[in-house]
């Protein structure tokens, strides 16, 4: 700033203030803020927007605006990450994915919020309220150390969607009965008690040929058991093989290791091998887009709402879409579960899953008064009423006092499945290599779904090529 | 107006004149220097541009004064390109010898680094062959569909038929799309399930649903046929320029003589549409060179069909690896240049011969 633009901005304050002075001070305490947001265009931030325009009354008395740039997903992470990496300073706050904060907290841009919520006992306590998973995987960078950053926007777990009038059908419970000697999982809990075995047996069965029938109807198309995510691109693949590796036992390169944690012997360890397999084995009793590496999250999520599968695992975020009657022709078939687990020697289910959804964060550029301003509308959008419209709006929640709430569950049918996943949730890293990392794997789980090459030469490549990254960058000796 | 009389003489080099462009320029680079030293970044910047300002203003009135209306005439244009072109080429040019991530506040210079990591290292290395690769394989392939089926539609449209307006103007329809529309179409008409393809060859032969993309030849097709669909209407319109500027009267006179229609063909048709039909390919291959939003739409470059625009895209944009990405930018500059003007001579050598 030059000494002129200084001298005319002293300028306008000084007669700023004497027109304060004379016309009384009044109104001097009411400003004008305006806080700028990124988000993702999709329904859980649009329910935000809408809160905060019909019921938000800021504390201060001031007068805020909540200026929102919904963008659309495929384009979220390239808008925002080109918007602070060119330095326009556009934006005040963002949704970011979880992964994303080593990268943006290391090039300066969100800001620690520590000072903050130690000037404030109530925010305190709010953020003890969420549940553990979920604050060291959006708020903490490094990954579960003390440093805050973010706060939940909306929190998200993978479930299992299936189709009742499939499933429940006496027919296919009997066929199923005779064929497997178990019964077929039908209600919610039956879902939950589902390990991947009964997963394989659901896929098998309930492969079926235009002409064949279907609970009693014939099928004018062909019809598949299961999905899951196994598309290429972004993490379409990884957020379900991590908890594939997780639940057999196996690592993915471990943060919170650093400088210690090896890639090479952890990520392609003879059990993480049978992981990838076990997720591999699968496949075959997909819809046949799984083979062309395309079947992402919004895939399998079409496949399902066309009435072409009988169960699919994914992110509760794009839930709302199957049970619209405008956008699913199984709106009124469904039923929720959690997601299948390994069934461990005592019989119990080790269930571990990659968590999903996005936290909100501040910028280092923000003002003084606008940092108050917007953590003033933070401690409101955590605030328990505000959690459960959220929540009853289609939106999920991580504050323990909202998710143990009786009334939780009847918000939607898969929230059923919610308070008990959440203690089975990790994270993949949040190192600032964390896009590199990420692609080069994709790359290689690509390879083996489409049958390209084998579990153990996929998880070699990857683990070779982590630990070469990451010994460069300085994080594993 | 006689420009003679109406010039004034040059000023001597230290005459503070408005039109003493050479001053200007001396005294311009000696105050940028001095400011790009002693003054932080941010002020430096203007006053940089300032003098950059300055000297533009002394050649502007230089040219004015001495009527060098030609020059004043081309000078918007000239900027604009330095400003949006020229200079930003330059600085990715500087920016391929440092170390610099777009996500860091950190640089560091590393002279040829990036050129040599990208061309040595033993994971980068082979990664870029195999994209090159990939990229030759789609430029020849796309480049020879679309100029096949341009031409032949042009032979086609050149005649006069019923509707010939209307399909004409549906033809020309695939172009005008926009990429991501035909990207998604395509993904449709290609998928297993819902698609319109699977569906055809299923009910033909009786048998599984069809599964184009699953392996590269499939693939591969599946990006070929998409690309010439939307880009051979592109190569029929200029052939068909070409066809429709041929005189009447040479084809009356070869009928004369009972030429046959390949002769015809090789010496009327051909010397009239041969420059425009080299002009065709060499935009095409060009643009194939550069394909991404496809291959990002399609296959997001799976089974084999990563191309080296799409690998400059994830480095430089979203892994934040701006100097890499550079370099690597570069590296195909270079091979597009060296592809362009051995194109160039080859045609400026038929053309002599003939």
């Amino acid at each position: 700033m030059t000494a002129i633009t200084k001298l005319k901005g002293f300028a306008t304050a000084a007669s700023f203030a004497t027109v304060l002075m004379v016309g009384g001070a009044t109104y001097a305490a009411a400003e004008e803020v305006v806080l700028r947001m990124a988000v993702p265009d999709w329904p859980p931030t649009r329910i935000m927007k809408k809160f905060f325009d019909e019921q938000y009354k800021p504390p201060s008395g001031n007068k805020v605006t909540l200026d929102v740039d919904f963008i659309p997903w495929p384009d979220f992470y390239t808008r925002v990450n080109a918007s602070l990496t060119s330095g326009e300073q556009k934006y005040n706050m963002s949704v970011s994915d979880s992964q994303w904060l080593g990268a943006f907290v290391e090039g300066g841009y969100f800001r620690k919020v520590n000072d903050i919520i130690d000037a404030d006992p109530a925010l305190k306590a709010t953020m003890a309220e969420i549940h553990p998973a979920f604050y060291n995987a959006y708020s903490t960078y490094p990954y579960t150390s003390s440093n805050i950053y973010g706060f939940p926007q909306f929190p998200d777990v993978l479930v299992t969607y299936a189709r009742k009038d499939v499933i429940c059908n006496d027919e296919e419970q009997a066929a199923f009965k005779a064929k497997y000697n178990e019964k077929l999982p039908c209600t919610g809990e039956e879902l939950d008690n589902m390990d991947w075995g009964t997963f394989q047996k659901v896929g098998e069965f309930f492969m079926r040929k235009k002409g064949d029938k279907l609970a009693g109807q014939v099928l004018d198309d062909d019809f598949y058991g299961i999905a899951y995510q196994a598309g290429k691109g972004y993490d379409f693949s990884s957020m379900q093989i991590n908890g594939f590796i997780w639940q057999y036992g196996a690592n993915i390169w471990d943060e919170t290791k650093i400088p210690d944690g090896q890639a090479e012997g952890v990520v392609n360890s003879p059990l993480a091998v049978k992981a990838l397999d076990h997720y591999l084995s699968l496949l075959k009793y997909m819809p046949p887009v799984a083979k062309t590496g395309t079947m992402d999250i919004f895939k399998s999520d079409e496949l399902f709402r066309e009435g072409k599968l009988a169960m699919n695992i994914d992110w509760i975020g794009l839930g709302e879409a199957s049970l619209d009657p405008k956008t699913s022709k199984v709106s009124d078939k469904l039923v929720f579960g959690m997601t299948p687990g390994l069934r461990g020697a005592d019989g119990k289910l080790i269930r571990w899953n990659n968590l999903g959804g996005q936290p909100f964060v501040l910028m280092t550029w923000n003002t003084d008064l606008q940092n108050k301003e917007a953590m003033d509308f933070v401690k409101w959008w955590l605030s328990p009423a505000i959690q459960n419209q959220f929540a009853a709006g289609g939106g999920q929640s991580a504050v323990k006092s909202v998710y143990t709430d009786p009334k939780y569950v009847t918000y939607r049918p898969w929230n059923r499945a919610w308070a008990a996943s959440l203690d089975w949730q990790k994270d993949v890293w949040h190192v600032p290599q964390f896009f590199e990392l990420l692609t080069q794997q994709q790359d290689q789980f690509d390879l083996a779904i489409t049958g390209k090459q084998d579990a153990k030469t996929t998880l070699d490549n990857i683990a070779k090529f982590q630990q070469d990254l990451l010994k460069n960058a300085g994080l594993i000796k | 107006m006689n420009s003679i009389a109406a010039q004034r003489p040059i000023p001597a080099l230290m005459a503070p004149a408005p039109d003493n462009w050479k001053l200007a320029a001396i005294a311009g680079v000696a105050v940028s220097a001095v400011a790009i030293a002693a003054l932080p970044a941010a002020a430096s910047f203007w006053i940089t541009g300032a003098m950059v300002a300055m000297v533009a203003a002394s050649f502007v009135v230089n040219a004015y004064r001495r009527h060098y209306f030609g020059g004043l005439l081309v000078s918007p244009a000239i900027a604009v390109l330095f400003v949006m072109n020229i200079f930003p080429l330059l600085w990715s040019l500087g920016l391929s010898f440092f170390a610099y991530q777009s996500n860091q506040q950190t640089i560091r210079f590393i002279g040829l680094g990036n050129y040599q990591k990208l061309l040595t290292d033993n994971l980068k290395a082979p990664e870029l062959w195999a994209n090159l690769t990939n990229t030759a394989m789609f430029v020849v392939l796309t480049v020879i569909a679309q100029m096949v089926t341009g031409f032949l539609l042009a032979l086609l449209f050149a005649k006069q038929f019923p509707l010939r307006k209307y399909l004409l103007i549906l033809v020309l329809t695939p172009m005008m799309l926009s990429v991501v529309a035909v990207g998604v179409f395509f993904s449709y008409y290609y998928d297993p399930t819902f698609g319109i393809l699977s569906y055809v060859i299923k009910a033909m032969t009786g048998g599984e649903q069809f599964i184009l993309m699953s392996n590269k030849t499939g693939a591969v097709a599946g990006i070929v046929f998409a690309d010439a669909w939307m880009w051979s209407p592109f190569v029929m319109l200029l052939v068909l320029a070409g066809l429709v500027s041929v005189p009447k009267y040479l084809y009356e006179a070869a009928a004369i003589d009972r030429v046959s229609a390949w002769r015809k063909f090789l010496t009327i048709t051909f010397p009239y549409i041969r420059g425009l039909l080299m002009l065709a390919l060499l935009f095409r291959t060009i643009e194939a060179f550069k394909m991404a939003d496809l291959v990002i739409l399609l296959t997001k470059g799976g089974n084999g069909t990563m191309t080296i625009s799409y690998h400059v895209i994830r480095i430089a944009n979203e892994q934040n690896k701006t100097s890499e990405g550079a370099a690597l930018s570069y590296l195909l500059l270079f091979v597009v240049i060296v592809l362009t003007n051995l194109y160039l001579y080859l045609a400026n050598r038929r053309a002599k011969g003939s």
